[in-house]
């Protein structure tokens, strides 16, 4: 290995080290009180799974009904959770494809604590009484200016990193996560001006919120998740995307179908006519991203088969895509007008599909992109092999639970609803089964997740592995694919090696 | 360490030398996991593979037959879709209200054809006036077997109740003209199960078709039945498909619900 060449690596990574060490603070803070946000919703979502079955647990209080903590878990799980992760995750990727250190860390961590405190009003007004009702905006109402600031103050840096970077072309990841930041604002700040400044129409109002609640899943998620995945593929299998215009068609056809999507939710409401088969068929076409992009990278990573057994981060993010191809399957399975639509649209099989798209897709990616990142930014390597194992298998037993059960058990629910003839009580017999299983399926993704936040929690305290030597999932000594002790720079170009 | 310091140089008369081997072992230390990463190499070009095509071709299909069942897409004048009725169930069960178990569906029928044909004699509470008309109230012929009940609503009776004793009116006339089973079900069901008589059955439609067939059958058909006829013919409970209280019903038509 030449001089030349050694230096060269050598300036990379310390670029890459400088970047780490800007963003340590905030990135940080966003997954920690990510994690402890997920904590809490995780809990809520068991009390109120419980409650469908057994009404009469925890009935002692009003703040634990369950119109409040299926409310408080649903937005804990997306504000609480999904935002903050993605922020921590974007801003990352964000700095490393623009190659440039994050100047203004302090205030991304300031604007970061007023999203906190955005979030933990909402939670709190809802458990007090004071929620809205509208799926996925039941924060008051005063909450969504807090967010949108605090949102624009974290984000408004890799806008600037990404107008400040080196020459050259644009990498897909930065298409989807530039779409995705912009997205955002649009979607959030129309549903919420529509709906508390200028209301119209109550029935439009309904319209806008299933609106918002889709546009969130195909419009912020789904490209988050996207781009983080088109990083760490490559990144980890030392490998190229296989196809670049497979990318483009995945990226395009997102950005062109699924603002529409949303309104069969309201199928047969006094609406225009065209709006829910509009929806229904948009959300049907969500297959079309969502199978050029899975594909796309599942082919990247399939020459690397025993990498994807090794690495923590890949066996998370090709879960998390087949998590995807599943969400997928299930938007087409469940939005046929006059066949499955009607039997999901006021069943559990709309909170199924939703829990697919946060946890069954964007969790497991973000998941993979935690433990890509954290090593990098505490400088130590995760602990215990064991406990991202028990992380992994844990969560994928839970998240299969919940999905079949919630979109399955949902159908089974709208059979019954739609024999309008029999009392309602026949219907909630039907549901009974399957709102065991969903209790019993959280309570599997808590357990995994324990193992997990112990993990991050020992990273956070500084108290991980010293070694250049990553964590994998499979030991196998002499024959680490890092070569021996002590040769640590064997990335050199020209050779295909995994960066774990 | 993005750069070494000047302190740590330890040959500071070469400034813009660096000790890569010092260096090198700072980085190796702090940096491990960043100097493991390589850049992310071009991106490839494969052509996207013929089944993805044709999978993403199946979907649009699927999406345009969604559209096209919306109609009048474009057709602005004609946005909303008036008259909106409530698609039929696929089982091809009836439309109509929420089913009732039969007991309660039946009495309530019942309830409205004793009110027209009934209350008139034997009063609103069913307890006659004592001399004229006689009670229903606990009436042997009204709570015992079904079968002498109904041949007395279908057809009269003359002389002596199930008392034994003879009211002033003498005779009850036959009620049992343009009545149909549904009807005669319902009555029965209901007189059965008001007033203080608590039989707890019902009388099932397929009951009452039987109770005309068996009223037609009659040696003196047409005639007021008599309390030795009751005794001698009819001491029993109407054949037919029995129905059981709890089962849940359509109140229009008084069928179970599917």
């Amino acid at each position: 290995m030449s001089t030349e060449i050694s230096n060269a690596n050598l300036q990379d990574a310390q670029l890459r080290a400088g970047i780490d060490r800007s963003l340590r603070h905030p990135v940080m803070f966003f997954l920690t009180s990510g994690a402890a946000w997920l904590a809490v919703s995780l809990i809520l979502g068991i009390i109120s799974s419980a409650k469908v079955h057994s009404p009469t647990f925890l009935d002692c209080c009003s703040f634990l009904t369950y119109g409040r903590t299926q409310a408080a878990h649903l937005n804990l799980l997306v504000y609480g959770w999904g935002f903050q992760v993605a922020f921590g995750v974007i801003i990352w990727l964000m700095s490393r494809l623009s190659r440039q250190t994050c100047k203004a860390a302090g205030l991304v961590l300031t604007a970061g604590h007023v999203w906190n405190l955005g979030v933990s009003l909402g939670v709190f007004g809802i458990l007090f009484g004071y929620g809205t009702g509208i799926p996925w905006m039941e924060f008051p109402a005063f909450t969504w200016p807090v967010l949108l600031l605090s949102y624009l103050a974290i984000l408004v840096w890799s806008f600037v990193q990404f107008k400040v970077r080196p020459e050259g072309s644009v990498y897909i990841s930065q298409w989807y996560l530039m779409a995705a930041m912009l997205w955002f604002p649009w979607v959030f700040a129309t549903a919420n001006i529509l709906i508390h400044i200028v209301p119209g129409n109550p029935v439009m109002a309904a319209g806008i919120a299933a609106w918002y609640k889709s546009a969130m899943v195909f419009l912020f998620f789904t490209p988050v998740a996207l781009g983080t995945a088109f990083y760490l593929v490559p990144k980890v299998t030392g490998r190229p995307v296989q196809s670049y215009s497979m990318a483009k068609m995945g990226f395009w056809s997102l950005a062109v179908i699924m603002p529409w999507a949303g309104m069969q939710k309201l199928m047969g409401a006094p609406i225009p006519y065209f709006l829910p088969y509009v929806g229904a068929a948009a959300t049907i076409l969500f297959f079309i991203p969502a199978l050029s992009a899975a594909v796309n990278l599942l082919q990247t990573a399939s020459s690397s088969k025993d990498v994807v057994m090794h690495s923590p981060t890949l066996r998370f993010t090709m879960a998390g895509l087949l998590g995807l191809i599943v969400m997928a399957l299930c938007a087409a399975f469940i939005n046929i007008p006059g066949s499955t639509l009607k039997l999901s649209q006021f069943s559990m099989s709309g909170y199924g599909f939703e829990i697919l798209a946060i946890y069954a897709f964007f969790s497991f990616v973000m998941f993979g992109a935690i433990y890509f990142i954290v090593p990098r930014i505490t400088r130590r390597e995760w602990l215990s092999r064991r406990l991202i194992k028990m992380h992994f298998f844990i969560s994928i037993y839970g998240i299969v639970l919940i999905a079949l059960v919630a979109v399955f058990g949902g159908l089974q629910q709208g059979m019954g609803q739609e024999e309008f003839n029999q009392p309602w009580i026949a219907i909630a017999f039907r549901a009974y089964p399957y709102a065991w299983a969903t209790t019993i399926a959280w309570c599997f993704i808590l357990i995994s997740n324990i193992f997990f936040f112990l993990h991050l929690l020992v990273m956070w305290l500084r108290l991980g592995r010293r070694s250049i030597h990553p964590t994998l999932l499979i030991s196998d000594h002499g024959a680490s694919p890092h070569g021996e002790d002590g040769d640590i720079d064997n990335c050199g170009p020209g050779t295909v090696t995994p960066a774990h | 360490m993005s750069s070494p310091s000047p302190q740590s140089n330890p040959q500071p008369d070469l400034d813009e030398s660096i000790n890569v081997t010092k260096a090198h072992g700072r980085v190796e230390l702090e940096t491990a996991a960043t100097l493991r990463e390589s850049r992310i190499a071009e991106n490839g070009h494969e052509p996207v593979a013929l089944w993805v095509i044709v999978a993403c071709g199946i979907v649009l299909l699927v999406a345009g037959a969604v559209l096209g069942r919306a109609g009048n897409f474009f057709s602005y004048g004609d946005l909303t879709r008036p008259n909106y009725v409530r698609d039929e169930i696929p089982g091809g069960a009836a439309k109509g209200p929420a089913s009732k178990p039969a007991l309660a569906a039946f009495s309530s029928r019942g309830k409205n054809i004793y009110a027209s044909k009934c209350n008139g004699c034997h009063g609103a509470d069913a307890k006659g006036d004592g001399t004229n008309y006689p009670s229903l109230v606990g009436s042997k012929f009204v709570i015992g077997d079904t079968q002498k009940f109904a041949m007395i609503v279908l057809n009269g009776i003359q002389g002596p109740t199930s008392s034994g004793k003879v009211y002033g009116a003498g005779v009850m006339p036959a009620q049992g003209a343009g009545m149909t089973a549904v009807e005669l079900a319902s009555l029965m069901t209901f007189v059965r199960n008001s007033f203080g008589n608590e039989t707890g059955d019902v009388v099932s439609i397929d009951m009452a078709t039987k109770a005309f067939e068996i009223s037609a059958a009659r040696e003196k058909a047409g005639q007021s039945v008599t309390a030795e006829e009751i005794a001698a013919k009819h001491m029993t409970m109407l054949p037919g498909e029995v129905l059981e209280p709890a089962t849940m019903v359509n109140p229009s038509n008084l069928t179970p619900a599917p």
